[in-house]
């Protein structure tokens, strides 16, 4: 049926309200004011100009975009096994695995970040590269398990049968036939799971400190101090970079797909 | 090894899924001369697909034994079978060319790259596809994908071919040439080879043997003809081509009392309460007056009741007093036959040996 | 067995992650804040009986659910007609709009949120049109406040919403709908008569997702309440980092967390009875 024109009207309203913040922060972005304010009195590059020299953040950037690199690289090669088992395997207890590897995604990071921080404390883990990584890899691993399953159960079954009778063990059929299928995928869980970790905030609030700190929180903190058109260049250019991220992965796996349940 | 040995031989081969009211494969014995081509017939759910994936070892029996050349390969798992498949969804590695899909067997085995490209080359060239080597399936239509898989599984010489409903995802018309090709490499080749299907005309056409499947057990292992023509059982009778059926009393000497009416049958069944299957295409219908041939010793007076054009043969469907039996006229036949209505008068006759008698279930 | 350990290293990594941070956390919430501050080691529920016997942290815990069921209801209204749409869709457009829809996930939520002060601040765009047009003179609070901290919190819960409703709307089939305009249901009965009760099942589902997301949120109300808006979450926090309260931070925490646990059982026995009656 085609669809009538008080549900395109109330689903333009949805989608209205879900990309406003987007549309604001561009058009506040290039304000030549000194405040948030809409309309903007002119326009210019320099808060843009005052984010790229501005040395507190470019430090944290570099920090959030080393970290994600190495927490990405850490979910995938841990992640891509356990993806495997689940998605091809057929051993006792294979929901269970599912659910445990699930579980972290299930609880507020406010608590999973208080939790870290209560450990790590007393072990002077906190503001620490492996501190970051655990913390993040918390929420990184189960977000790659979950992309990398679907990309592994798309790639048909009977593929790697029919590598078995022509020959291959299953470990070859694994790495000859269903990886390379399943790569486009491995790629989209990696981009992915590096824009997870680029962007988390609640449970890096408890880990970072003076000595080491990442780009979102130091954000949420610019943030909570002042709003100025200098915060809306920032959201601006993480915003840009997410959509790039996501029409990587579009095309790679589909969007809707890697982010889909069950 | 014996001329006569079995190439393949079933040993009460069983599976039974758990949580499953009934096996799906039900302790099915065959043998399988070498060179030979049987064909798995049945609904599906019959368990046809099962017996073929734990051929081929994609499956683990729950009992029984299968044998190759004599040699028991129970316990072996698929990749030291050596046995080439051909799935239903061909199952072609989307990443590799229809020549790298088809040396990647060759590979496996260790082959040198000058020596895989060429046996590959060959086997792509058996099936028609040389010029079509260096395509990713993507790029091939089905038919050319389903020969991509056939030389696949070819190339790499195996014991035994297993085909599970090659055909079922092509067009209709496609179907019967890529069916006689197949059919035409295989005697070529010698290969010994397994066919899944359910399509009773492809089974008929292809195979040397055929097994009928139902509910996991073979009902009937023969040559085509014979299960076409002398169905072992009731499920035969009713799964392979169309019958009528009578039902009645088997009296001694194999006479089916039938509707008031006596039919002979050849049966050497013991008396009691029975069915006679009788199929369409060994009714002779007699004109007015004409005499029944010789050996047509049961005669039928017949009222049509439905006449059904088909193209091929106009499918009469008549009622008798024991009951409806069908027969069936050739498209080619004479103006008076073909211009029957509903409500004529027939005459109809048959040999004792056309009625295929079962006790009644 | 061999799949269990092709997990093994994520399962280690995990369990050093979740379940030792887990396990602190519920051995510090037992222990004691002495007068001066200092934790003392201890096995004690006193910081439970002291959270419980508050009144403020009962208002937190009324203002929390409040927030949270009212924000979670009002953007699964909103995402309805957009999972609707995108099941309604021809496929040409049905990727784009999800798309649209989910997208939004992956962007930090703190910088949507800035997107959200420059349209409901005092200078923002909201504020410029009532003022342009001469509905006010003075600016109409939408930020720092219960209201801005909802309207963020609506949005940054949509596009969960929208995923659980795409994936339970797909369920259903298109053909149902048409049946029903057959058979003489104008578009509005046919609505309401046939696609609203086979959506109960995934409108609950995305309610109660959201609702438990809006539960332990804690930018939206951090930023878009100004420091003047105190939830449960932001409370945790400020225990925990402000007063340096941990034993209190991880009591509040844990007591959290079993609500939580709580909703996600109600949850998944809901998925199951909705999975029986299907």
């Amino acid at each position: 049926m085609r669809p009538s024109w008080m549900l395109r009207l109330l689903a333009a309203l949805g989608l209205l309200v879900l990309l406003a913040p987007g549309a604001l922060v561009l058009v506040v972005s290039f304000s030549a004011g000194d405040f948030l304010t809409f309309p903007p009195p002119g326009f210019s590059l320099r808060w843009y100009a005052a984010l790229f020299s501005h040395p507190g953040l470019m430090a944290a950037l570099g920090t959030s975009a080393i970290l994600a690199a190495l927490v990405a690289a850490l979910a995938l090669l841990l992640g891509a096994p356990a993806a495997y088992a689940i998605a091809r395997l057929d051993f006792p207890g294979r929901d269970v695995l599912a659910t445990l590897l699930m579980a972290p995604l299930l609880l507020p990071t406010l608590v999973l970040g208080l939790g870290l921080l209560l450990v790590l404390q007393p072990l002077g883990l906190v503001a620490t590269w492996p501190g970051l990584m655990l913390g993040h890899s918390l929420v990184a691993i189960p977000f790659a398990v979950r992309i990398m399953t679907t990309a592994f159960a798309a790639v048909p079954k009977e593929l790697e049968a029919a590598a078995w009778t022509l020959g291959a063990t299953p470990l070859r059929a694994a790495l000859r036939i269903t990886l390379p299928n399943a790569a486009p995928g491995a790629i989209a869980a990696g981009v992915l799971t590096f824009l997870v970790s680029f962007d988390e905030t609640v449970i890096s609030l408890f880990l970072v400190g003076p000595r080491l700190t990442t780009l979102p929180v130091e954000m949420f903190r610019y943030a909570e101090r002042t709003t100025d058109p200098l915060i809306a260049a920032l959201a601006m250019s993480l915003i840009a970079f997410a959509l790039l991220m996501v029409a990587v992965v579009e095309r790679l796996m589909g969007f809707t797909r890697a982010m889909g349940r069950d | 090894m014996s001329e006569a040995a079995p190439h393949l031989r079933l040993e009460r081969l069983s599976r039974h899924y758990a949580g499953a009211p009934a096996p799906a494969v039900d302790a099915i014995s065959l043998d399988l001369p070498r060179g030979a081509l049987l064909a798995l017939l049945g609904p599906s759910g019959c368990g046809k697909t099962t017996t073929l994936r734990m051929i081929a070892g994609l499956e683990r029996p729950d009992g029984g034994r299968i044998l190759v050349g004599g040699q028991d390969v129970t316990a072996l798992p698929p990749h030291r079978r050596q046995m080439g498949v051909v799935f239903q969804s061909y199952a072609l590695f989307p990443h590799m060319t229809a020549a790298g899909n088809t040396a990647f067997g060759l590979e496996m085995r260790g082959l040198g790259r000058a020596e895989r490209a060429r046996r590959a080359r060959a086997a792509l060239e058996m099936v028609g596809l040389g010029a079509l080597a260096g395509r990713r399936p993507r790029a091939l239509s089905g038919g050319q994908q389903q020969r991509v898989a056939l030389a696949r599984a070819l190339a790499i010489e195996p014991e035994l071919l297993l085909l599970d409903e090659p055909l079922s995802a092509l067009d209709a018309k496609l179907r019967e040439g890529v069916r006689d090709e197949i059919r035409a490499l295989q005697q070529r080749l010698g290969t010994t080879t397994v066919f899944v299907t359910h399509d009773q005309t492809e089974a008929l056409a292809m195979a040397d043997l055929v097994a009928v499947m139902n509910a996991g057990r073979v009902e009937q292992l023969a040559a085509p003809e014979e299960v076409f023509e002398r169905p072992a059982t009731r499920f035969v009778a009713t799964f392979v081509g169309r019958a009528a059926r009578l039902q009645g009393v088997l009296e001694p000497g194999g006479v089916l009392r039938c509707g008031g009416l006596a039919l002979r049958s050849a049966t050497d069944l013991a008396p009691g309460p029975a069915e006679a299957y009788l199929r369409p295409h060994r009714v002779r219908l007699l004109a007015p007056a004409e005499a029944p041939p010789p050996g047509f010793d049961n005669l039928l007076d017949a009222t049509l009741a439905r006449r059904v054009y088909t193209g091929e043969v106009i499918a009469l469907e008549t009622e008798t007093a024991a009951g409806p039996v069908m027969a069936e006229l050739h498209a080619g036949a004479d103006e008076a036959w073909r211009g029957l209505a509903p409500g004529a008068p027939l005459r109809l006759a048959f040999r004792p040996a056309d009625l295929a008698v079962f006790p009644a279930p | 067995m061999i799949g269990w350990l092709l997990a093994a290293p994520a399962l280690a990594v995990l369990a050093l992650a979740f379940v030792w941070p887990m396990a602190g956390l519920f051995r510090i919430s037992l222990n004691r804040t002495t007068e001066t501050g200092a934790m003392e080691t201890a096995l004690t529920t006193e910081s439970y009986a002291k959270l419980l016997g508050d009144d403020f942290i009962r208002e937190l815990v009324w203002n929390t659910l409040l927030l949270a069921g009212s924000s979670a209801a009002i953007a699964v209204a909103l995402a309805l007609p957009v999972a609707l749409m995108v099941r309604a869709a021809s496929p040409r457009w049905r990727g784009p709009l999800a798309l649209m829809a989910i997208a939004p996930l992956l962007v930090s939520g703190t910088a949507r949120l800035i997107g959200w002060m420059a349209i409901l601040g005092d200078n923002g765009l909201i504020n410029a049109v009532l003022m342009g047009l001469g509905l006010r003179d003075t600016p109409y609070p939408l930020i720092n406040n219960w209201t801005g901290v909802r309207i963020g919190l609506v949005e940054s819960l949509m596009p969960y919403a929208v995923l659980v409703l795409i994936a339970g709307l797909g369920r259903l089939d298109p053909r149902l709908e048409e049946a029903a305009a057959t058979l003489g249901a104008g578009r509005v009965r046919t609505f309401l008569r046939v696609t609203l009760p086979l959506a109960a099942p995934a409108l609950l589902a995305a309610w109660l997702l959201a609702l438990v997301l809006g539960i332990s949120a804690f930018i939206t109300p951090r930023l878009m309440g100004g420091g003047r808006v105190f939830v449960l979450a932001t409370e945790i926090y400020d225990l925990a980092l402000e007063y340096v309260d941990w034993p209190a931070a991880s009591a509040l925490a844990m007591l959290l967390l079993g609500g939580l646990v709580l909703l996600m059982l109600l949850r998944g026995a809901l998925a199951r009875l909705g999975g029986r009656r299907a």
